[in-house]
Formats: C-alpha cells, sequence, structure tokens
C-alpha cells in the first residue's frame, strides 16, 4: 500500500539520530520561544534560516518546522501563567487560561492546552498525509494559466483574512511582489530596480527582509511600548487534569481540531485564525457561555487543539503546491531555495525522504512536546523572568551574523538595516507586514507564470478564463474580494476580528 | 470645513505612491514588450499602476472620510538598532567577529533605557563568545573572528 510505504519512507528519515536531534532542538526552541514574550516562531525561523544552510535539507526542515509547532505548545504557558501571549496564536487562551491560572487551577489548564495540542497535531498530522498526495498529483497537472490563477486566489484570500484594511493589504501584496522582481530577470538578462547596486543583481536577499521585519522592526515596536509588570503565578500544582475535565473538554478539543484542520488549510489562515475562530465557535455552542472569560476549561482546550491543528496543516499547501499560507510558511519556502530544491507538487515525488520526513517528524515532534511541556513546565516558569532587555541583543546579534553569512555580502546587512525602518512604518501605519512576505516569495513564480500563460495563448489574457480551474480560482478570488467589500459582512468580520 | 488630519491612512497612501512612482520612473528604461512576449518592463509597470492606484485611493479615502492619528513614534529604538546593524556592517570584515560584536550590543543596548553600563559590558562579551562559539566553531561560518593585522 501507498500510504504504509510513505510512512516508512518518512519514518526512516525521521528516525535517524541526526533528524531526532533536530526535531527535538526544534522542538525545544519552539517551547523556548513560545514561552518567551517578545519573541515568536517567525522571527525565530528567520533567524535560523540563514544557518539552516550548514544542514541537509531534510534537518534544517525538520527543526524549522519543530519551531513552528513547538511554539504552539509553549505560547500557552505564558499565557496562562503571566496572562501575556508568549506567541500571538495564544492571545485567546488568555482570556480563560490565566483565571483558571487565578483560580489556582494553573495546572489542569496547562494539562489541557498540552494534551489538547497533542491530539489535534496527531489529527492533523493524519490529514497531511492523507490529503497531502492526491492534492499534489491534481497540482502536478496544472499549466502556468492554473497556477497564476492559484496564486492570485491564494494572494486575495490572505488579504481578506488577514486583519485591517482589505485596500492596505492589497497595497503590501502588490508591495511585495514588486520588491520580489526585483534583481536580475531570468528572461532577458536586464537588471531591474537595483538602483545601480550590484548588492542587489540577485534581487532583495529573503533573509535580509524577514529578519528585519520580523527581527528588528519588532524589537523596536517592543522597545517603544511601555513594560508592564505581570504577575506570575508560579503555584501550577498538578498539571494533570482530572477525568471529569478531559470528558468535559473533549467535544470542545474535537471541534477545535476541526476548525483548527480547516482554517490552517487556508491561505492568510494558520494558527493565529484557528485559535480565535475556535474559541468564537465555543461560545457559540456552549449552554451557558457566561462561564467562558471566567475560567472555562473548554475556552482554552478549544483554541489551543486549534491552533496546533492550524500550525500543521498550513504545511498542505506549502508542500504539495508550494505556496505559503503564512509568513513562517513563506520561511519554509525559503529554506527550501536556500537548499536548492524549488517548492511545489514535484517535491513530493522528487524528494520523498524529505517530504515523508518532515510529516513523520511532525508527529514525533508533538509527542516530544508532550514531555518537555508538562514535566518541564515548572523550568519555563523560570525562563519567564528573563528580562527583553537581553533577549534583544541577542536578536540583533543573530540577525547581523545571519544576514552576513548568507552570502558573505556585506550589502545585505544594509539592507536589512533599511528594511527594519521600513518594517517599523508600517506596522505604525497599520499596514500588515504579512501579505507583503506572502507576495514576495510568489513573485517571481507569478511573473514567470504570467509570461508563459500569455505566451502560450499568444497573449490573449482570455486564457485564464477559458480553462475550468483557473476560472474556477478567479471566481472564487473575485468572490472572496466581493464578500469583503459588501458593508454588512465588513461588519461581522470586524466584530469577529475584535473578540 | 472638512478636517483634514493626516493620519495611518493619508501616509499609507503616501507610501505606496512613492513606491509606485518610484517603480515606474526606474521601469521606465525596460522594454515592456508584448502580451504575447512580456518584456522584463511588462510585471512591474503593471504592478506600479495597480500600486499608484492603491495609494491614490487611501489618500482619497483618507481626506473624504477621516483618518485615524498614527500612533507613537519612538525614534530611539529604531534609530540605535539601525545604527548598530550598519556599525556590525561597518567593522565586521575589517575588526572582526568579537569587537564587532562588542560594539553592536553596546549600541543595540542604547535602544532600550534601563541597562547600566556594566551589565551591558557583561552582555557583550557573553553574546560575542557565544557567538564565537556557535558560528565558528560549531557551524564554521566564515568569519573573521579577530582584526586582519
Amino acid at each position: 500500500m501507498d500510504f504504509l510505504n510513505n510512512l516508512a519512507t518518512g519514518f526512516s528519515v525521521a528516525l535517524t539520530v541526526t533528524n531526532l536531534l533536530y526535531c527535538f532542538v526544534g522542538a525545544l526552541l519552539g517551547t523556548l520561544v513560545g514561552v518567551l514574550p517578545g519573541i515568536g516562531p517567525v522571527t525565530t525561523v528567520a533567524m535560523l534560516l540563514p544557518f539552516s544552510f550548514t544542514l541537509p535539507p531534510e534537518s534544517a526542515l525538520i527543526m524549522l518546522a519543530g519551531i513552528y509547532y513547538g511554539a504552539q505548545y509553549g505560547g500557552s504557558t505564558t499565557a496562562i501563567l503571566v496572562n501575556i501571549p508568549g506567541e500571538a496564536s495564544s492571545v485567546v487562551t488568555t482570556i480563560d487560561g490565566h483565571q483558571m491560572a487565578r483560580a489556582g487551577r494553573a495546572g489542569p489548564a496547562l494539562g489541557i492546552a498540552a494534551l489538547g495540542s497533542f491530539f489535534a497535531g496527531c489529527i492533523a498530522t493524519i490529514l497531511v498525509v492523507v490529503a497531502a498526495p492526491p492534492l499534489a498529483s491534481i497540482a502536478l497537472s496544472f499549466g502556468p494559466a492554473e497556477y497564476f490563477s492559484l496564486m492570485v486566489c491564494g494572494l486575495v484570500a490572505a488579504i481578506v483574512l488577514a486583519r485591517g484594511s482589505v485596500i492596505k493589504a492589497l497595497g503590501m501584496v502588490v508591495l511585495g511582489l514588486m520588491f520580489g522582481i526585483v534583481g536580475t530577470d531570468i528572461n532577458s538578462g536586464v537588471r531591474r530596480m537595483t538602483f545601480g547596486f550590484r548588492g542587489l543583481a540577485d534581487g532583495i536577499e529573503f533573509v535580509a527582509l524577514s529578519m528585519a521585519i520580523y527581527g528588528l522592526a519588532d524589537i523596536a515596536l517592543n522597545l517603544g511600548k511601555k513594560e508592564d509588570n505581570a504577575e506570575v503565578h508560579s503555584k501550577i500544582g498538578r498539571v494533570w487534569p482530572s477525568w471529569a475535565d478531559i470528558k468535559y473538554c473533549i467535544p470542545a478539543v474535537l471541534r477545535g481540531t476541526t476548525l483548527g484542520s480547516i482554517l490552517g488549510v487556508l491561505p492568510g489562515g494558520g494558527a493565529l485564525l484557528a485559535a480565535f475562530a475556535a474559541y468564537t465557535l465555543e461560545k457559540k455552542v456552549a449552554r451557558k457561555p457566561r462561564h467562558f472569560g471566567h475560567g472555562d476549561i473548554r475556552g482554552v482546550a478549544a483554541p489551543e487543539s486549534a491552533n496546533n491543528a492550524g500550525a500543521q496543516t498550513s504545511f498542505i499547501p506549502m508542500l504539495t503546491l508550494g505556496i505559503p499560507s503564512n509568513p513562517t510558511m513563506a520561511m519554509m519556502i525559503g529554506a527550501m531555495m536556500i537548499h536548492g530544491i524549488s517548492p511545489g507538487p514535484r517535491v513530493m515525488t522528487d524528494r520523498p525522504g524529505l517530504f515523508w520526513g518532515l510529516i513523520v517528524s511532525m508527529w514525533l515532534g508533538n509527542l516530544m512536546l508532550v514531555v518537555l511541556n508538562l514535566p518541564l513546565v515548572g523550568m519555563w516558569v523560570k525562563l519567564l523572568r528573563m528580562p527583553y532587555r537581553f533577549l534583544y541583543p541577542s536578536i540583533v546579534v543573530f540577525c547581523c551574523i545571519g544576514t552576513y553569512t548568507v552570502n558573505s555580502n556585506l550589502f545585505d546587512v544594509y539592507v536589512m538595516a533599511f528594511f527594519a525602518v521600513f518594517g517599523y512604518v508600517c506596522v505604525k501605519l497599520d499596514c500588515e507586514p504579512a501579505p507583503l512576505i506572502l507576495g514576495f516569495v510568489l513573485g517571481p513564480m507569478m511573473e514567470e507564470n504570467l509570461r508563459r500563460s500569455l505566451l502560450l495563448s499568444r497573449g490573449d489574457s482570455m486564457i485564464f478564463l477559458q480553462e475550468p480551474i483557473s476560472l474556477f480560482f478567479l471566481i472564487v478570488s473575485v468572490g472572496l474580494l466581493l464578500v469583503v467589500a459588501l458593508p454588512t459582512i465588513r461588519k461581522t468580520r470586524e466584530e469577529a476580528m475584535q473578540e | 470645513m472638512l478636517k483634514v488630519r493626516a493620519g495611518k491612512d493619508f501616509w499609507s497612501g503616501i507610501m505606496f505612491l512613492c513606491f509606485a512612482v518610484v517603480g515606474l520612473y526606474v521601469a521606465r528604461g525596460y522594454s515592456m514588450g508584448s502580451a504575447d512576449e512580456m518584456g522584463p518592463g511588462y510585471f512591474p509597470v503593471f504592478l506600479g499602476i495597480v500600486l499608484g492606484a492603491l495609494g491614490l485611493l487611501l489618500v482619497a479615502r483618507a481626506i473624504t472620510s477621516g483618518d485615524e492619528p498614527v500612533g507613537h513614534i519612538s525614534i530611539r529604538p529604531l534609530v540605535y538598532l539601525v545604527v548598530a546593524v550598519v556599525a556590525f556592517g561597518v567593522t565586521i570584515e575589517p575588526l572582526g567577529l568579537v569587537l564587532s560584536l562588542i560594539l553592536t550590543v553596546a549600541l543595540a543596548a542604547l535602544a532600550g533605557r534601563d541597562s547600566g553600563p556594566i551589565e551591558v559590558a557583561i552582555l557583550a562579551v557573553v553574546l560575542a563568545a557565544l557567538s564565537v562559539g556557535i558560528f565558528h566553531f560549531a557551524l564554521r561560518l566564515p568569519l573573521p573572528i579577530w582584526p586582519a593585522l
């Protein structure tokens, strides 16, 4: 059977000592940055991107993936004990989780968060195994027109699901596409928009851009805020939730996992959106919704399951289509490209070891995370007291060395400094950087597919409407844009985002 | 009377417009080609026009239907961070990793307010030592460690 063969391939890669080690390192680092407020998985993945070059591609991706889902575990610890989300996707966990901690039930809250995450991680991994091969084989039959429309659809969905103004998000995507095509044009050899800088001949370095925005600009924003003295509830007690708690949470975990798995696949989705949606859903279906906000354990179980499920399933479009659904996935694509692997449906057939090894490692990583989180929670709490003034200079150091060593090019360092200012300004103007990063990664691919489609159709742009699959993606894109443009739906969207 | 206060939307629009104008200006020299054989200028010009239109839309909307003021901008952290990064770029090759990092960390520490000089000195030395350990010995990245004599 194919299915078992694939898993066997995966295990043979994931169970080597090196890869187990990197899976562990990733999960550990992920938990660490998840626990620490002020540094999240995107920043960490960006920081480690250049160094992953020194590893074999399998180990590199396994480690980077571990950081992403590991942070989903770590983030809940901070959310529950300190009432600060250690990681953006655990924002909602603070609501009920911290109330539980104040009522002396921090232990069960942490326990259910870890167990719910683990359950969701297992289910979502199975989903990836089942859904990836058919999706990839469909994608293999796509021509340039289908691919172009798919990318349009992906970017539009990312805009619709982004926070804030749609026009700004659209602008950020277009700006990202523009930044993406800076450098030597592969077809004509013309150096485009390099302003005469030789350092830009190969384009804007992805590592420099992502570190600038998610590392440096983020630090500037954090330092601009006033530091709030949060109370740490270090009394945790018994971590294992009681049987009654577990029984009470099972439906919530199931709903969270389902919702999270679906939302993770969508472009612009992923862990953050999944957690918000799951919490809202729980409140809607609960018989006594008034308990929510006052330490309802389901308010921890559902979003924590959802964010982990979403983190895992967001790998599906990245691995099968080469299309990132969120900035972390864009970094994974960056990591693949650093190793000379072109992302897309061929990864699965050309590099089955990488593909299945990564997926199996995600399951192993989840297992490690339960072990890391439940018994070691006391150690993580101590780390919470690490002041930001020690943390951020370390990030600066990592960013500098990382950007410099990708190409041993000083120019990249200055590019990073420029984009740090740019990233800061963007956030201050409520322009989300996520769509920019997605556009940046997709820019060259989009241009190439557009060029090829028009070449095939002899310049007739109707090709995008004549190919049925391409037409479908475009209809979905237009539909999504209409949906946000309609005032009534816009209102509910804003309400949903505020919750 | 219309109250026009430049806020987030207005400045976002201006930012998009600036990038669009610069993009279009630079792309004017690239051949457009035709639809069936896109030249290097085709896609950038298309993007520039779309971006410019979005920028105009934002500015227009800000003027007609009000705007949210830009929040507090703290210049200090950003300036010191950029100075720290540039200092790294300038010094890494002539001075090597150790000295360059000590300078970078010291400058970065100025971005915040609450670190004492001794604390910063210790942090700088520790981070420099750790970096040499991780990047030079463990990862064997090609980095100069000491000043080239």
